[in-house]
């Protein structure tokens, strides 16, 4: 069995200089007091996403950015396997799955959108992935189907036929694909934690705890939507979410489901987990959206807290792949948000409450 | 060989004189401003900021604004001059951000168009990518693949339908080709997906379609509307780029107007960033900061004289701004030869106010050190050439200022490995002529001369270990210099680096040196105590005399005899530990100059083992060629950069760590030319 140094040295100098690279605050701050979509695509010269800027000029279009974006995060993935060690690729291969699902559920809704709500979905189909990211799945022909049948058919040789296979009566019942997201996200975590504990003992702990913290922000961001969006009561959330969290048990969940005030609920965890964060809970909101933020807000704060203590810490272990992934991911979705604030002239005041 | 002497100016002038005062300051670009936030008024009264920083901050932002419309089109305005300062004028923000908002505007409107386009290139391409992999659906055909999700039909519309029916169908992915026309009738192909199938129906019926029966000769159509679609994209593409170039004429037509835009504004924000620092009381100003001790007069003549001397002006040397001696700036004063080996400095760090700047002994040492270790002269020119070469490529380019600085340094790199290949005798790794030294490939094959005074390995490695404590010795006395200089007396004598260090150093290269000439014996007790008792013992005084001299850390501890009691054996433990680091650390220092040697061994050993291999294919000929070429360009694509490293590795760590405190502040004045502010 190969050391940690074998298996971690080089990846682990490559990805350190990559971090190195990402977009600065400073940089972000910038773009939120950019005047224009373009203006913030001018300050993404000197970044790895300098490429954004011709492909805007040449199509006007923000979803072809999207898409590019997204294209590039899975390759960012794929690019690293010829630096890993072969116990690690089937790993972060899994973490492709995430990707692969949101692509999927993507299709699913403009199929579901198309045959069940009769909305037009032509502008929309044009932006999926159609190349493979894990498993062989045809898009075309989930976005074309008749009905579940197909899909099922086509996807049969996929773990997702199975799931939409079973999901299917709940679906057409109740008129919505929501089920049917979640159990397609238990799956995507379920084979994670299984790949994990193939991973070495120091690595299972580690790659544990951070997934743990994303299962914990999950939860929690599914615990609002359930009780806001859906009206479900306990007794049909709490099945719904993710058993595996890291410092968020079942225990501390149904508390947090039960009571009135979530952030309060919150902040007692925080408290016993990241002490230097409870402040950030107090902060005065004036409506259930802006703490609904707020609350984003702090559980991405513990995200970063866990990667500080990996990038600080032992350097060869799985963590600096996993802190990568998660900073790059982080560096992504802010930047969609500025893009998306300037497309549709938010106010600046508001972007950087969004960062 | 010391940072250039700065003065404080300390300035009041009148409310009224405010505007020329600033003119002048951002004139002269000389002054590094200090905040004055917390001096009192003479009067005892409050001193208010001159509060401009949201001004500036707008200005930044319109500033911002202009370049992200022009630097797409690589348009970089330049810095202000002082004409620009003398016809400076208030920008009417809100009415540039007005017009910039209206070019944004207009370029909004292409970008919308734009992305119409790209919407229905999209469409055609998901039609030409389900051709591709599916093949098509023909109403009266078989299927060519189960998944096509396309289908084909042929039929009839009357030609004025024609226009209605195109712009029914382009919310749908689908094309309409003509391939013919009759009797006001005209006969169209339409492609469409399956999935639309209702809808396409309606719309055909709307217009009056009437379906004919598809030709024979159309079932092999794929091909040609393979070709069809691609030039229908090829077309749209073409469009969008018309657009695009719409959008850029955009901000051509306004170019001139949006660089004199940008100067103006640039000068309202230095103007505006000086003024930041200004504080206010009822009828004056006051601002200060560092400028250098040469630049006094000037400026003091230049300020009188546009306030007519209605100003008060006090300079402070260094010395008598005392506590603030870490605020002060650094200037570097190198000329323009030594910008390369500044820059290996300036990574490291910038040098205290007032001690070495060690650029000038940088550029020999780093020199020497590289060309030992890469020694030949026709690896050097050519990596010479390579820097002269692609330094004249990039100097065309815009903000290659660093990268210029280092293709410099690799020049110059090449010229010491030239000059060390003509004193050992090596030309890309071969003896074409005598060496004016010694030869060293003859000493690494095995064949070095015995007349020569350098005639093996160990002789070699000896001249290293005999540079390494030059270089050493140099670090040292350059810190008892600044320590002097800075008056830290204490530090000067029980420092690490300090004269007790430096007895031990120089005791350990005695007993170094006796060693190897009495074949391995030690000195006599006396000597060793002379060389290592003593300074050892002294050593031991270190943390009584700092006591001794700061009491006030053993106060507030009760009896002051108990608490240095209890710090006897924290004091000893310490002592011992020193006496530990500087044994192994100058050992260490100075046997780390053995790699100057070994890396020279390895670039002489590298090229023979390429004249072996050559040899082996033959001697003669192409192939043999080709492998000392290919072998000349390896050593010194990995040997140029090994030696690199290895030469600032050695600066850094064995002689800048002697006396270097990488911990100041550079001078940055804010000026016209400013790009810090």
């Amino acid at each position: 069995m190969a050391g940690p140094l074998t298996k971690y040295a080089f990846v682990n100098a490559t990805l350190r200089a990559r971090i190195s690279k990402l977009i600065s605050d400073d940089i972000f701050l910038q773009m939120a007091h950019a005047g224009s979509l373009e203006e913030v695509l001018t300050l993404l010269r000197e970044t790895s996403f300098s490429d954004l800027e011709e492909l805007y000029e040449k199509t006007g279009d923000l979803l072809v950015i999207e898409q590019k974006m997204l294209i590039d995060e899975i390759a960012l993935y794929t690019s690293l396997e010829k630096y890993l060690h072969k116990e690690t690729v089937q790993f972060v291969k899994t973490l492709l799955l995430r990707f692969e699902i949101d692509n999927l559920k993507n299709a699913l809704r403009l199929f579901f959108d198309r045959v069940f709500r009769k909305r037009p979905v032509e502008n929309l189909v044009h932006y999926l992935i159609h190349r493979t990211i894990y498993y062989e799945v045809s898009l075309d022909v989930i976005v074309n189907a008749n009905d579940f049948g197909e899909i099922i058919q086509v996807l049969s040789n996929t773990p997702y036929g199975a799931i939409i296979k079973d999901n299917r009566s709940v679906v057409e019942e109740e008129q919505t694909l929501f089920r049917l997201e979640i159990a397609l996200d238990h799956f995507y975590y379920n084979r994670l934690q299984e790949m994990i504990h193939k991973l070495s003992k120091k690595d299972t702990a580690l790659a544990s705890r951070l997934i743990g913290v994303e299962i914990d922000l999950q939860n929690i961001n599914w615990i609002i939507r359930f009780r806001n969006f859906y009206s479900l009561s306990m007794d049909e959330a709490i099945p719904l979410l993710i058993p595996t969290g890291n410092t968020v048990d079942i225990k501390h969940l149904k508390s947090i489901y039960a009571s009135q005030n979530v952030s309060s609920q919150l902040e007692h965890i925080v408290k016993k987990g990241y002490p230097g964060m409870t402040t950030l809970l107090t902060a005065p909101t004036s409506d259930a959206s802006s703490r609904f933020v707020l609350i984003e807000r702090v559980l991405d704060e513990i995200m970063k807290q866990e990667v500080k203590k990996i990038l600080s810490g032992y350097p060869f272990t799985i963590g600096i792949v996993l802190a990568y992934f998660i900073l790059k991911g982080s560096e992504i979705r802010r930047l969609r948000t500025i893009m998306h604030a300037k497309q549709y002239t938010i106010a600046q005041e508001r972007i950087e409450g969004l960062l | 060989m010391f940072t250039t002497e700065m003065i404080r100016l300390f300035a009041v002038v009148l409310e009224r004189d405010n505007e020329v005062v600033t003119e002048t300051l951002l004139r002269e670009g000389v002054i590094q401003f200090i905040n004055v936030s917390n001096i009192e008024g003479e009067t005892g009264e409050k001193l208010d900021d001159v509060k401009r920083q949201s001004l500036v901050n707008d200005l930044i932002e319109l500033r911002r604004s202009i370049e992200g419309l022009l630097h797409p089109l690589k348009i970089y305005p330049d810095h202000p001059k002082e004409i620009d300062l003398e016809n400076r004028s208030p920008i009417d923000i809100s009415a540039e951000r007005k017009k910039l908002s209206e070019i944004a505007k207009k370029r909004e409107t292409f970008r919308e168009r734009q992305r119409l386009l790209q919407q229905e290139i999209l469409k055609l391409e998901d039609i030409k990518r389900q051709v591709d992999l599916y093949g098509l659906k023909f109403s009266n055909v078989k299927l060519s693949s189960q998944h096509s999700f396309i289908t084909m039909q042929i039929g009839i519309v009357a030609a004025e339908k024609r226009d209605e029916m195109e712009r029914s169908m382009k919310e749908l992915p689908s094309v309409v080709l003509p391939i013919g026309n009759e009797e006001g009738m005209e006969h169209l192909l339409l492609i469409s997906m399956k999935r639309d199938a209702r809808t396409v129906e309606e719309i055909l019926h709307k217009v009056g379609w009437h379906p004919v029966e598809l030709p024979k000769e159309m079932q092999t159509i794929k091909s040609s509307i393979a070709q069809d679609l691609t030039k229908k994209i090829d077309k749209l593409t073409e469009n969008q780029k018309a657009l695009s170039d719409s959008a850029k004429e955009l901000v051509v037509k306004e170019v001139e107007r949006l660089k004199e835009v940008w100067v103006s504004i640039r000068v309202n924000e230095l103007f505006y960033a000086v003024q930041n620092y200004f504080m206010r009381s009822s009828r004056t100003m006051i601002f200060s900061g560092w400028l250098p001790i040469a630049k006094q007069e000037r400026i003091e003549k230049k300020l009188l004289a546009v306030t007519d001397n209605r100003c008060y002006l006090e300079w402070l040397s260094a010395q008598e701004s005392k506590g603030q001696e870490h605020e002060i700036p650094v200037q570097f004063t190198n000329p323009k030869v030594f910008k390369p080996f500044q820059m290996l400095v300036k990574n490291f760090g910038v040098p205290q106010y007032g001690t070495i700047d060690p650029t000038p002994f940088v550029m020999p040492l780093y020199l020497i050190m590289f060309g030992l270790m890469f020694a030949d002269v026709g690896q050097g020119i050519v990596l010479s050439l390579l820097g002269f070469g692609l330094s004249k490529i990039m100097a065309k380019k815009k903000d290659s200022e660093g990268v210029l600085t280092f293709l410099s340094l690799i020049t110059w790199c090449g010229f010491s490995s030239a000059f060390f290949g003509l004193l050992f005798g090596s030309y890309f790794g071969a003896p074409w002529f005598d060496a004016l030294w010694f030869d060293f490939h003859g000493i690494v094959a095995g064949h070095g001369s015995e007349a020569s005074m350098i005639s093996n390995i160990y002789d070699i490695l000896a001249i290293t270990i005999f540079f390494g404590i030059a270089v050493i010795v140099m670090g040292l006395l350059f810190n008892w210099i600044n320590l002097i200089k800075q008056r830290k007396w204490l530090e000067l004598l029980f420092d690490k680096g300090g004269i007790l260090g430096g007895w031990m150093y120089g005791g350990g290269v005695y007993v170094g040196s006796y060693m190897i000439s009495h074949d391995y014996s030690f000195p006599n007790a006396t000597i060793m105590t002379l060389l290592f008792g003593i300074p050892a013992a002294l050593l031991i005084l270190k943390e009584p005399l700092h006591l001794l001299l700061h009491p006030e850390s053993l106060s507030g501890k009760g009896n002051v005899f108990a608490a240095f009691c209890a710090k006897l054996p924290g004091m000893i433990m310490e002592w011992g530990v020193e006496l530990l680091e500087i044994f192994s650390g100058y050992l260490s220092n100075t046997l780390s100059f053995m790699r100057v040697a070994g890396l020279g061994i390895a670039h002489v050993s590298l090229m023979v083992a390429f004249f072996t291999m050559a040899e082996m294919a033959g001697g003669r000929g192409i192939g043999p060629i080709l492998i000392l070429i290919l072998g000349n360009i390896l050593v010194i694509c990995l040997e140029g950069l090994s030696a690199g490293i290895q030469a600032l590795r050695l600066n850094y760590y064995e002689f800048f760590t002697k006396f270097f405190h990488g911990t100041g502040k550079l001078y940055a004045p804010v000026s016209l030319d400013s790009r810090d502010y």
